[in-house]
């Protein structure tokens, strides 16, 4: 109970957000930037970040009657200047023969019900706290692949919080078939919350739509589509993307929402001086701890910032591996100690972990510093010997007669195998070896390979995986 | 009468409706009852101004009528939304409409409520069925913003500290209190200077991020 409380204060509440964070780090200025759309959108693409096209804009009811809406193209989407929350956005992804367009949840449109749709918009009836507005018109975002099975029609963005220069949290958005194609969570939308430093997910949450509670789920409702383990497409561009919107802006306390378009990557859909707090059950972290530890830190650089970003907040996800599974994540690289029972010789080496090859090996020059040298020599001497290539038929050969003369005279040896290679047929030795990666002990058969010319003298295979789990983005974490 | 402060006195001297005095000094105390309710409990409703104001109006009405018309409202305000939506009407003109809709289903409500001589119905005056009948505007936004669900919700929220603040302004040692000290409301003041620079968790926030305090990877 003392804990939850101690802890509780890593949250961010609303009344915190509010007064701590957007009254204190987003100036009204920075606000009407980020609230205006279109204003935002001329001072991203200004500086350099990419936005969707805009195709045309609609400021007051002369405009409405002198627009060319021939000229419209087959998609766009239909906007608000200053909605809010989603509100009075028009998707409109296809047209018809007889001249009218067909919306995202299939219903069509004329120019009619696009001109009524841009009046109510004028008036106000979108916009944050009612008053008049304008409407533009903007390229639709094309659909990635990988996000398509994932989302219902709409098109999901990524929801970056930037504060201090530093990218502190992210989180997926999904559009379902409950919030009608629209991304928000309000609307019953799917959030998933993104590991930072890996841009891969980790746990996801929806609301109940009447009392707007948020629950965490494993998968899209009625699917078995697992919501963890998405990796992000551009993710270390996203991030900068983020934190460039943030310098440009001035809005000290961020969320900026990216969508991936098929050809033109990664653009900002839109900025939020006012970031919901929901990312924080989406991540199941909690974001004033986050905000805090970045505060005041020197960030001058956008790289700095998204690389202070996910060393501190990154890793959750092999963490929430090795919860479930028990298992530990590894990179690719890795140190780890070898060990010769027998000599009792033990060394550190740096070792490559490769789950393309069966069976670990080391190379001679290392078994014969582990006291492997008797063994390894025997080989050797044999290698040397087969300068002229072995036949399949001469190694079999070779391979009964050395196991009858040595398997049972050494320990250590455990098989002799034949390899075949790009260098021709060889027979080389298999030999006992205790391996320690991160605290898993492995009691290994290595075979013993000659590799001057290769980078890593220990390589790790499947066999002696079985325990540990392989997540190739984590290269060499722990020498960093 | 004699334990009252001589400026109320002087007020109500000058023919100022005691009722009204009253209602006046126990207001700010039904706006931070709202306040408490929204940032320190967390309690959403629909904002500040109508849950007080339909409090006023029940005193008006009296909680039995007042929570029958507040649902009527809703459900006529509802089913004429619900009705117009395929008309594709403008915004204005179709609350219009619907507020037509409203009154004169209110109408019928007091014509029958006269058949069957219920009194207290007919007696009802025109401005606590005006405040009912516009929270259906408010009403008609949610709806339209956030979903039926999420308005329906809201809307009960909105009955529960209408009917809270209603108790509360009906108790008579607080209104006598209020008209003896009116001084108090300084003392208000203060207590909603500090709400505003409270930063803690709600306690509906304790609730909602319970998996993340738990998890607490930080």
């Amino acid at each position: 109970m003392l804990n939850y409380l101690k802890f509780s204060k890593d949250v961010l509440g609303m009344n915190s957000r509010n007064l701590d964070y957007i009254r204190s780090f987003n100036k009204k200025r920075a606000k009407e930037t980020a609230d205006h759309k279109l204003n935002s959108k001329k001072i991203l693409k200004k500086n350099g970040l990419k936005v969707p096209d805009l195709i045309g804009k609609i400021e007051t009811f002369k405009d409405v009657e002198n627009f060319d809406w021939e000229k419209l193209p087959k998609s766009f989407v239909l906007k608000p200047n200053r909605g809010l929350g989603g509100e009075g956005i028009m998707v409109v992804y296809g047209k018809k023969k007889n001249g009218n367009w067909v919306k995202s949840d299939r219903q069509e449109v004329s120019i009619q019900d696009l001109k009524n749709h841009i009046l109510n918009i004028l008036e106000g009836n979108y916009s944050i706290s009612g008053v008049v507005d304008s409407a533009f018109f903007e390229e639709r975002v094309k659909i990635l692949k990988l996000f398509k099975q994932y989302s219902y029609r709409g098109i999901p963005d990524i929801r970056v919080i930037v504060f201090n220069n530093t990218p502190v949290m992210a989180m997926l958005r999904l559009p379902t078939k409950e919030s009608g194609g629209r991304a928000n969570l309000h609307l019953g939308g799917i959030c998933v919350g993104i590991d930072l430093n890996t841009g891969v997910t980790t746990t996801a949450i929806t609301r109940n739509l009447a009392t707007q509670q948020e629950f965490l789920i494993d998968q899209i409702p009625f699917t078995r589509l697992s919501l963890s383990g998405i990796s992000m497409p551009c993710w270390k561009e996203i991030l900068e993307m983020s934190v460039k919107a943030q310098q440009v802006t001035g809005i000290g306390f961020l969320g900026v929402d990216i969508m991936v378009d098929r050809d033109k990557g990664p653009v900002i859909a839109e900025l939020n001086a006012r970031p919901g707090l929901a990312i924080q059950i989406a991540n199941l972290a909690a974001l004033k701890y986050r905000l805090k530890k970045v505060e005041g830190l020197k960030i001058n650089t956008v790289k700095k910032g998204v690389r202070v970003g996910r060393d501190l907040f990154g890793g959750e996800i092999e963490e929430d591996i090795e919860d479930m599974t028990g298992k530990k994540v590894i990179g690719i690289f890795e140190k780890v100690t070898l060990k010769n029972i027998k000599s009792g010789v033990s060394k550190e080496e740096n070792a490559k972990i490769d789950t393309g090859a069966f069976s670990t090996s080391i190379s001679t020059d290392l078994a014969k510093k582990m006291g492997y040298d008797e063994v390894v020599k025997i080989f050797d001497s044999y290698d040397s010997k087969a300068q002229i290539r072995l036949t399949l038929e001469q190694a079999k050969k070779l391979t009964r007669e050395l196991k009858e003369k040595y398997l049972d005279k050494y320990d250590v040896l455990t098989n002799i195998l034949i390899v075949k290679s790009s260098n021709g047929i060889t027979v080389r030795p298999k030999i006992k070896i205790k391996i320690y990666i991160e605290n898993e002990i492995i009691d290994s058969h290595a075979t013993v390979h000659d590799r001057k010319d290769l980078k890593y003298k220990v390589i790790i295979g499947r066999q002696d995986l079985k325990n540990l789990i392989v997540d190739p983005s984590r290269i060499k974490r722990k020498n960093l | 009468m004699k334990f009252m402060n001589s400026f109320i006195q002087f007020v109500i001297e000058q023919g100022v409706p005691r009722e009204t005095v009253e209602l006046m000094l126990m207001f700010p105390i039904v706006a931070t009852l709202m306040v408490i309710a929204r940032q320190v409990v967390g309690v959403k409703a629909f904002g500040i101004y109508t849950p007080s104001i339909i409090a006023i109006a029940f005193l008006s009405t009296g909680l039995k009528y007042g929570i029958f018309l507040f649902t009527i409202i809703l459900i006529i305000g509802t089913a004429t939304r619900l009705a117009l939506k395929h008309l594709r009407l403008l915004y204005l003109p179709r609350v219009a409409i619907m507020l037509s809709v409203v009154s004169v289903t209110i109408f019928l409500v007091l014509i029958i409520g006269g058949y069957f001589n219920r009194t207290g119905l007919a007696s009802v005056s025109i401005f606590p069925l005006l405040i009912l009948i516009t929270i259906m505007e408010k009403f008609i936004v949610v709806q339209v913003e956030k979903g039926a669900k999420t308005a329906i919700f809201l809307s009960f929220e909105t009955l529960v500290l209408s009917v809270l603040a209603y108790f509360i302004v009906s108790i008579s040692q607080l209104r006598e209190l209020m008209v003896k000290y009116p001084w108090i409301i300084f003392l208000i003041i203060v207590f909603n200077f500090i709400l505003g620079k409270w930063t803690g968790l709600r306690i509906w926030e304790y609730y909602r991020f319970r998996e993340v305090i738990k998890a607490n990877k930080r």
